[in-house]
């Protein structure tokens, strides 16, 4: 019996220590604290109201209304202690005094109110907060924690940072990738859209390069690592996100700048009001709406939900300012080769002439010739052979003739792709068909060259940089968000022609040096455009550099893409660069939206406060409203 | 030395100088950056330690937390 009650008041007693230790650890978590305290004094307010208005009571309820505002006012005025130790003026101060005041007035229910809805929004808020912040928290979940790597003959598992660089990495099917890296081995399909937002996997095999944070969806493979913890594509990602939503934008410079002497001003008008009507109430309200709130919560609640919603589609902003920048582009300029068209020549066109000649031996005689070449048409020809037929011969000798083509033996027979020139050089006679569809495809802006088998022309193979698929529809979308669009291009005119006719660009400029890309860029400036540049390359630079804004495309992997442009968009995906200007101009109409309801709000309260209209309560309540209206309003720009 | 915390309970940019003017005033720290919009804070210091900065950042009312990416120069 003894015994049994000893281990019962044991029992008893540890869950005694278990509660008192649960609440002590309840009491030193400021949020959960505030969140008791706001509960608490909430469910006093509505018993007080229920019995007075509703039960009629008098007396009691006024001081469940002053036993609620010490609940709620007692973590404030803590809080403003604190600050105030440290010399700092704080908000909490401000609404401390405003319940102390209201208690030696009279007024509880103004009391209880206050610090209740200073509390209760205070704890919307961060909530609400927090899902516009969850993007980059989102990112930082993505950081793989483990790698597998061989060790001493032994497979084992290391922390992600800790793989050395070279050292090989086996990725599991279904693991995340840990490191960035090159296939070494195996073969795999990995989904790529946390960094480059593309939702369709992509194939990877020997040579290939990962990133880190991907994730490996089909087969094992192994990974050379070549960049490592902080030196990843998505550490770095995850910083410039990070230094992008910290970086004040324009709009909120200014509304800071305002924000600065509002408060002071607010108090002064207090004690000012004090001083000359001897009305407490209105000073101490006018306490109440001097927190600045919702204006200098406005910009970059817009900014940081515009800025992560982009990270996630995998377009890197820079900053604020780019993204207000972005926003009011009027004119876009693209580079040709690389940006509108792959940047990689593809024969287009194979036309047969000689009677009994295929396409397929057409392209196979031409491969013959080219097997020995470095030259980029050669590479287009022997890709296309390739897909064609299995095995391409190698030629058993060749010569190329600068600026005409090639001649080569294979078998004992002689094979010449190149120009009439060429052509004729060998005494092989072109006929007129053969010198119409040269012309034809010429005119088209392509590389033509002709292909002869020892005395006999077989065909024309018609070679160009193909236009992107996605690009006819990226210049629809500019067009219709009413942005220009120009074309640079370094080649000459009859080749930038064609593909802007293909595209219905009317403005076109070919033959340009890098410094004449960098004028006409200059030149649309001076003419009243914010333009944007979009390019790839060395010869880009000066004009990205001039432009408002320089977009890179496909920065995955290129560091000093994702270090430079303003934009950088992780996918080498045309559609992105009018998605980037959408999403900018959405996030600029969300700015200007929110900087009028806070100017709006701090207006109308200021006014009834003034005109005797609005009292504590309801100035705090209007003044929280507004604060999560444009926190709210921020928050659309998420599922934009 | 630079530790980086976090917290998810800034809800109003007047606890940035809050919270900067706290853990300035803390022994040993010589600099403090708060970032109101990602919620990240910045401290340089020699050697205080992570429960003092955390139990800093309390004491002005706000949850923190030691982020799990290590800092630049680590």
């Amino acid at each position: 019996m003894t015994e049994m009650t000893r281990a019962l008041e044991t029992a008893g007693g540890r869950g005694d220590s278990a509660r008192l230790d649960t609440i002590r650890t309840l009491w030193s978590d400021p949020r959960r604290r505030r969140e008791l305290l706001a509960a608490l004094s909430g469910t006093l307010i509505a018993v007080a109201l229920i019995a007075k208005y509703l039960a009629g009571q008098e007396g009691w309820p006024d001081m469940l209304l002053l036993l609620a505002a010490v609940v709620a006012g007692s973590d404030i005025a803590m809080r403003a202690a604190f600050s105030l130790r440290q010399r700092h003026f704080s908000i909490e101060l401000l609404v401390t005094i405003a319940a102390v005041g209201a208690i030696a007035i009279g007024e509880y229910w103004e009391a209880a109110a206050v610090t209740f809805l200073f509390l209760f929004g205070a704890y919307l808020e961060a909530r609400t907060l927090r899902h516009t912040r969850r993007v980059l928290e989102g990112l930082l979940d993505l950081a793989p924690a483990t790698a597998v790597v061989t060790r001493d003959g032994r497979q084992v598992d290391v922390l992600a940072y800790e793989v050395r660089p070279d050292e090989i990495v086996w990725i599991k099917p279904g693991a995340k990738v840990p490191v960035d890296g090159v296939v070494v081995d195996g073969l795999s399909a990995v989904d790529e859209s946390a960094i480059t937002g593309e939702p369709i996997p992509v194939e990877k095999s020997a040579g290939a390069e990962v990133y880190a944070g991907t994730i490996n969806q089909a087969g094992l493979i192994k990974v050379r690592a070549t960049g490592v913890g902080e030196d990843t594509t998505l550490a770095r990602i995850i910083q410039r996100v990070e230094e992008a939503q910290e970086e004040k934008a324009p709009t909120q410079r200014f509304i800071e700048r305002f924000a600065r002497w509002y408060t002071p001003a607010i108090i002064a008008l207090s004690v000012g009001a004090l001083a000359l009507t001897r009305n407490v109430e209105l000073a101490l309200t006018l306490l109440i709406i001097g927190c600045p709130g919702a204006l200098v919560i406005s910009t970059p609640v817009s900014v940081v939900a515009g800025i992560g919603r982009s990270a996630k589609r995998g377009i890197l902003i820079k900053g604020g300012e780019y993204l207000e920048n972005a926003g009011k582009i009027t004119m876009l300029a693209l580079d040709k080769t690389g940006t509108l068209t792959e940047g990689r020549p593809r024969v287009t066109d194979i036309v047969p002439l000689s009677p009994g000649a295929s396409t397929a031996e057409v392209l196979y005689w031409a491969a013959v010739a080219e097997s020995g070449s470095e030259h980029p048409l050669a590479r287009s020809i022997m890709d296309a052979a390739q897909r064609e037929s299995d095995v391409i011969p190698a030629a058993d000798s060749f010569a190329t003739l600068t600026g005409r083509g090639i001649t080569a033996t294979y078998g004992g027979w002689a094979i010449a792709v190149g120009t009439p020139e060429l052509l004729a050089g060998l005494g092989v006679a072109t006929n007129p068909d053969a010198m119409r569809v040269l012309g034809e495809l010429q005119r088209e802006g392509k590389t033509a060259v002709l292909v002869a088998l020892d005395d006999d022309v077989l065909g024309v193979l018609g070679i160009a940089d193909v236009v992107r698929g996605s690009a006819a529809e990226m210049i629809r979308q500019l067009e219709r968000d009413g942005v220009g669009i120009v074309m640079l291009t370094g080649d000459n005119r009859r080749t930038a022609g064609a593909i802007a006719g293909e595209l219905g660009i009317s403005d076109v400029r070919a033959g340009l040096l890098p410094e004449e890309k960098q004028d006409a860029i200059r030149a649309l400036q001076r003419e009243g455009h914010v333009v944007a540049m979009v390019g790839d390359g060395i010869n880009d630079a000066p004009a990205l550099a001039a432009a408002d804004l320089g977009i890179a495309m496909g920065a995955a992997g290129t560091d000093v893409a994702i270090e430079t442009a303003d934009i950088a968009l992780m996918a080498d995906d045309l559609m992105k660069v009018a998605e980037a200007i959408h999403l900018s101009r959405l996030t600029l109409r969300n700015i200007r939206q929110n900087v009028v309801i806070a100017l709006a709000t701090v207006t109308a309260l200021l006014v009834g406060v003034i005109a005797g209209e609005v009292h504590m309560a309801g100035g705090m309540l209007i003044h929280e409203l507004s604060v999560m209206v444009v926190i709210l309003n921020g928050m659309r720009l998420l599922r934009a | 030395m630079k530790t980086i915390l976090r917290s998810r309970e800034l809800n109003c940019p007047s606890c940035v100088a809050k919270i900067e003017n706290a853990l300035g005033r803390v022994e040993g720290v010589s600099r403090a950056k708060v970032h109101f919009s990602t919620g990240r804070i910045e401290v340089e210091h020699d050697g205080v330690g992570d429960g003092k900065l955390i139990d800093t950042v309390r004491q002005v009312g706000y949850n923190a937390t030691i982020s799990s990416v290590r800092g630049a120069g680590e």
